[in-house]
């Protein structure tokens, strides 16, 4: 049985709180970011992460919520994006973000496609394969300028696993 | 999370310098910048490696409202995550641009004025005010005498490159216009903030910018601040949406001087 018209809204506007806090998270970081080669790269991640936002924003109005509506995730799960936004120093946020956060959250876009009616929720699939297809740019982006400014590589994987063991809706979901 | 602190110059609380690379120095006065004269080598370079700084102080700015006024309408986020995109985009393109003219990042002083004023006002609508409206505003302005200057010149890539910045900042300049007249039209208070930014900005533009005789960093004595004053860009500034009135104070500010378009 796949899901039904509130718990889809539910899981669009949690993952449009989450792509508004990636747009947030990743701004937080430019000014604090020597390096003007990751600057440039977050500057273009932050405007894919507002269209995402907006795109999921727009469809939440299709299912019966507000526009821009957003949901909070669970507890547990907004303490793990603070520690994210918290990160310190270059290598560490982009591991953080492009190894640990991002595919954990590109995880649960694919596990939310498994879970609908293809047609039915088509106009959301939409906006989640062109989500998906963003993310594996900015993964590539971000492990091409580690290779250009010689930074550390991979250290997301902690993060990665501590996530899964998260619920992302919150209990009111 | 650090936050970015303030430092004091003049009486004048202003935002400490964001993050740069260590090859950058930062400088915090107009006159420990080196600008040229136009006819030496290393002008055109220094131009490029300025613009690029500022495109990066730009897309700091951008980046720091949107964390900073959660509570802004969706829509003028929206904004500001497409003008970090602009901005950054043209950082790559600059610094292409710079490499091809043989200079490299960190050749040059570089200023983070605009980020230590905007990013030290407590409001939205002023820090819209301050650097979309006035200093995105004024760079609408240079670059669109710099552009076919270069051009003529004999550098049409340059120029190509300076003409297509110039297309994005209109809209920078334009959203914000919008947005200071829907939130005055919300709640007149907000004049008084914008008032506020632009007295504050007069300030310390009288703080920080070089005297008439003064020798800049690359020895060269700079004209009086009125006399740097760039010709009006009337036909930009109209599609950035200033009122024809607002046009006329600006052009009487540039003792009315405007570009003439191709």
């Amino acid at each position: 049985m796949s899901l039904g018209v509130p718990e889809r809204a539910r899981h669009v506007g949690t993952f449009r709180f989450l792509s508004v806090r990636l747009m947030e998270t990743v701004a937080a970081w430019t000014p604090t970011t020597p390096e003007m080669e990751v600057k440039v790269m977050f500057g273009r991640h932050i405007w894919d992460f507002a269209q995402h936002a907006d795109a999921l924003g727009r469809r939440t109005f299709e299912l019966r919520q507000r526009a821009q509506q957003s949901f909070p995730p669970s507890d547990a799960y907004t303490a793990l994006l603070d520690e994210v936004l918290a990160v310190e120093g270059t290598a560490a946020r982009l591991a953080a973000l492009y190894d640990g956060l991002l595919p954990a959250v590109r995880r649960r876009y694919e596990e939310y496609a498994a879970a609908v009616d293809a047609v039915v929720d088509q106009p959301t699939l939409v906006i989640v394969e062109r989500i998906l297809a963003d993310l594996g740019r900015q993964r590539a982006e971000a492990d091409r300028v580690r290779r250009e400014l010689g930074l550390a590589t991979p250290g997301g994987e902690p993060l990665l696993a501590r996530e899964r063991a998260l619920p992302l809706l919150s209990a009111a979901s | 999370m650090k936050t970015i602190g303030t430092f004091e110059v003049d009486g004048l609380t202003l935002r400490e310098p964001p993050a740069r690379d260590a090859c950058f120095k930062v400088v915090t006065r107009d006159a420990e910048m080196q600008e040229f004269a136009p006819d030496d080598p290393r002008a055109l370079r220094e131009t490029v490696h300025r613009h690029m700084s500022n495109e990066i102080t730009s897309l700091d700015i951008a980046a720091q409202c949107i964390l900073e006024f959660p509570d802004a309408p969706w829509e003028l986020r929206l904004e500001l995550a497409r003008q970090c995109w602009d901005e950054s985009r043209h950082v790559q393109v600059l610094h292409r641009r710079l490499t091809e003219l043989g200079g490299h990042k960190g050749e040059f002083p570089i200023s983070t004025f605009e980020w230590s004023i905007t990013c030290a006002l407590d409001s939205l609508a002023g820090r819209l005010a301050t650097q979309n409206r006035t200093f995105e505003a004024g760079a609408m302005d240079v670059v669109g005498q710099l552009a076919p200057a270069v051009e003529a010149a004999g550098d049409p890539e340059t120029a190509a490159v300076l003409q297509g910045i110039l297309a994005d900042e209109v809209h920078h300049v334009r959203f914000a216009n919008r947005w200071i007249k829907s939130f005055v039209e919300q709640d007149r208070r907000v004049l008084l903030k914008v008032a506020g930014a632009v007295r504050f900005l007069d300030r310390a533009n009288a703080a920080l910018q070089s005297r008439k005789g003064e020798a800049n960093a690359a020895g060269r004595a700079m004209d009086a601040p009125e006399a740097r004053v760039p010709a009006v860009n009337v036909e930009d500034r109209r599609l950035a949406e200033f009122s024809d009135d607002e046009i006329a104070v600006i052009l009487k500010q540039a003792g009315f001087r405007s570009l003439v378009q191709p």
